[in-house]
């Protein structure tokens, strides 16, 4: 995918840590991250070491493995939610070789605004992570793929999706990813107008009233989704 | 005349058959003198029979396990007769599944008061597991073994408590009668105890003469009945020990399945534990490594793309890194794929342990002498054994040189490791240092298997792991 965010914009202001046990990831996102102009504010291996890291010096977003020592479940997807209710402005980008829905709807729990869930393989595009890790930091939403997939499937169940059309399914995926009209008319091929109908259809459908904010929007679908 | 009931009674008498049997030592070999030592063994425990806690526990036992069989046959007879004149209307089932349940109870007592009084431990039989609804309950409870074998228990333990009774018992009381006639007096009503005169041992007292004689007569008899009552109370509960064992306790077939679904669940658990950590190694390992391995790669991707401002030593440097990652990539791979199965088993267990001993850190002599192959399984487990053992004798022996046998002995296939280094491995299943070995007895342990340690501090260590042919 394209870089839509200009390397200049992410570089100065963005503050990060990093807390993954892994010590080749670690040091190959903080080399990354560095190198991409943000401004490491911490690399660290466990939750606890996180949370004082996050004391020293509070970051703009906390880049999360959710499989940390001691037990190597969930202590990431915890030490989130303890992030999230001591700092609420800090974003967050949980980090996971495998996508789990319960993890998903845990985090969403609270809102959809400075909340990230990515496959770890989804580094390998350089850009796109860096793109979703801004918009977390800005407070916005990025979703894996894999993860809105699975968040329908399980949805899918209660039957109301079944009344979209595969086009609007699609729409409404990418927006559940966090992307805005533009980024989905560009990865779909089609013109904005079309993604604004697509979307005016989707809320209709759905029995959501409209609005034009981006993470307003997402929150709308992702209220839909846990439903 | 009370002298032997005192302690200094008892001291000599066994003065007695000391002074004796030394007198015999004196001319003879030490054979005879064995036999004084046992002479004066059974005299000491003879005499000292009617003072031991134990022999009061067993007529306590008798005493109260007695009134629970009764409370229990009564209960059991009522409900059992009523139950089967009410079976035509249905309340009648209930009634014998409410008396099943009440046997059961009963002979978890008798269990309970042989581990207190006896300290005779009887494992329960195997929990009531009732199906769900009332139906279920009513046919687990009817069909409930370990209910019907109690039940069995209530009434063969009838003939062995009225046997107990006038073998044993009796002769409790006549001994109390007699010890205590001297103070009651010759017109003590106690005598009068019609049945219970007529025990085993017991004749009929016959009033006498007043005077000192028949009292005195009386007490010593007493006094004997004394040394005798212990051991005609434990021949009775002999048998009563043997039945509670049989019928109150979990039958052959339960108790076998019982340890082998222990032994299942070991097995599970031990196999449970691989995959988790082959998954742990994955992900922490290689599953890292390919994600860094992209990561670079899609940075040199991006690099390369903007050609106006190329870097090429950057790139130069995300691109070694990467290759790098890809080698020990590989060589992790190969390391977990080996650790799942060594593709050197395949061609046997003895050219597997010879590409294990060749690899093995500390040089390694290896002697092979089995005829036939064990199941593959056996191969395995005697394979990581040499493997995890020798990796301890590099990592903790500091050994110069170590060795590794594999014999066949029958049935059996004895692994040895020995190593000429510091010694003192002990299995730890808390510490990290040798938690290898306690995984590895578990192994063992799972397929029948033995694993012994020799390893006294200062070396040499020597672990032998016998494990069957046969799964």
């Amino acid at each position: 995918m394209i870089s839509a965010v200009p390397k200049e914009r992410a570089a100065d202001a963005i503050r990060v840590v990093v807390s993954e046990d892994s010590a080749i990831l670690r040091d190959g996102l903080v080399q990354l991250l560095s190198d991409r102009g943000f401004c490491i504010t911490g690399a660290v291996s466990d939750a606890a070491a996180l949370e004082r890291s996050v004391e020293g010096e509070v970051p703009d977003v906390a880049v999360i493995d959710i499989r940390m020592p001691p037990t190597f479940t969930d202590e990431g997807l915890r030490a989130a939610l303890e992030l999230r209710k001591a700092h609420p402005d800090v974003g967050i980008l949980l980090f996971s070789q495998y996508v789990e829905t319960r993890y998903a709807a845990d985090l969403l729990a609270g809102g959809a605004a400075g909340i990230g869930y990515l496959l770890k393989d989804r580094v390998a595009d350089v850009s796109d992570f860096v793109e979703a890790l801004v918009r977390v930091a800005s407070g916005g939403t990025a979703l894996d793929p894999e993860v809105v997939t699975q968040l329908m499937g399980a949805s899918r169940r209660t039957g109301s999706l079944s009344t979209l059309s595969p086009r609007e399914r699609e729409v409404l995926s990418l927006m559940a990813e966090g992307r805005s009209n533009a980024a989905i008319a560009a990865t779909l091929v089609i013109s904005e107008g079309a993604v604004e109908k697509h979307v005016a259809n989707i809320f209709s459908k759905l029995d959501l009233p409209a609005s034009p904010a981006d993470h307003r929007r997402v929150l709308a679908v992702l209220r839909y989704l846990e439903g | 005349v009370t002298e032997p009931q005192t302690d200094d009674g008892a001291a000599r008498f066994h003065v007695q058959v000391g002074g004796r049997g030394r007198a015999v030592g004196v001319s003879e070999v030490p054979v005879s003198s064995d036999r004084t030592d046992q002479f004066r063994r059974i005299g000491r425990t003879i005499v000292r029979e009617p003072f031991q806690r134990r022999t009061w526990s067993e007529l306590a036992f008798f005493v109260i396990s007695g009134l629970v069989a009764v409370i229990g046959i009564a209960f059991t007879a009522v409900t059992m007769v009523g139950g089967i004149f009410l079976v035509p209307i249905l309340v009648g089932l209930l009634l014998i599944a409410a008396s099943l349940r009440g046997t059961r109870g009963i002979g978890a007592w008798h269990r309970a008061l042989a581990q207190h009084f006896l300290d005779e431990r009887i494992p329960d039989p195997d929990p009531f597991r009732p199906r769900p609804g009332f139906i279920g309950w009513l046919r687990a409870a009817l069909s409930d073994p370990a209910a019907w074998r109690a039940l069995a228990y209530t009434f063969v333990k009838i003939p062995v408590l009225i046997f107990g009774v006038w073998f044993a018992l009796t002769v409790w009381i006549q001994t109390a009668i007699c010890l205590l006639y001297p103070f009651t007096g010759a017109g003590g009503g106690i005598r009068g105890i019609g049945p219970l005169r007529n025990g085993f041992v017991m004749g009929h007292i016959t009033p006498g003469p007043p005077g000192p004689v028949e009292p005195a007569v009386v007490f010593l008899y007493g006094v004997v009945l004394l040394f005798i009552a212990p051991w005609a109370m434990r021949l009775v509960l002999w048998p009563d020990r043997l039945l509670m064992r049989l019928l109150l306790g979990p039958d052959t077939m339960t108790a076998r399945v019982r340890t082998l679904e222990q032994s299942r669940a070991q097995t599970v658990d031990a196999s449970a534990a691989t995959l988790r950590r082959i998954e742990r190694n994955l992900h922490d390992g290689t599953q890292a490594e390919l994600v860094a391995i992209a990561m670079r790669l899609g940075q040199v991707k991006e690099k390369l793309a903007d050609e106006a401002h190329l870097d090429l030593e950057q790139i130069r440097r995300l691109v070694e890194d990467a290759h790098q990652g890809a080698k020990e990539a590989i060589v992790e791979l190969r390391d977990l794929a080996r650790g799942i199965h060594p593709p050197a088993l395949d061609t046997g267990l003895e050219s597997a342990l010879a590409t294990l001993t060749a690899r093995a850190a500390v040089p390694s002599e290896l002697s092979v002498a089995i005829e036939s192959r064990p199941t593959p399984a056996i191969e395995a487990i005697a394979y990581f054994c040499v493997a995890e053992l020798l990796a301890n004798v590099a990592q903790h022996a500091r050994a110069s040189r170590a060795s590794v046998s594999c014999v066949q002995h029958g049935p059996w296939l004895r692994i040895v490791v020995r190593d000429d280094g510091r010694g003192g491995a002990v299995v730890n299943r808390l510490g990290s240092s040798s938690s290898g070995l306690a995984g590895l007895t578990d192994r063992v342990r799972a397929v029948d298997g033995h694993l012994s340690i020799a390893s006294p501090p200062g070396g040499p260590t020597s672990i032998t792991v016998d494990l069957p042919y046969q799964v």
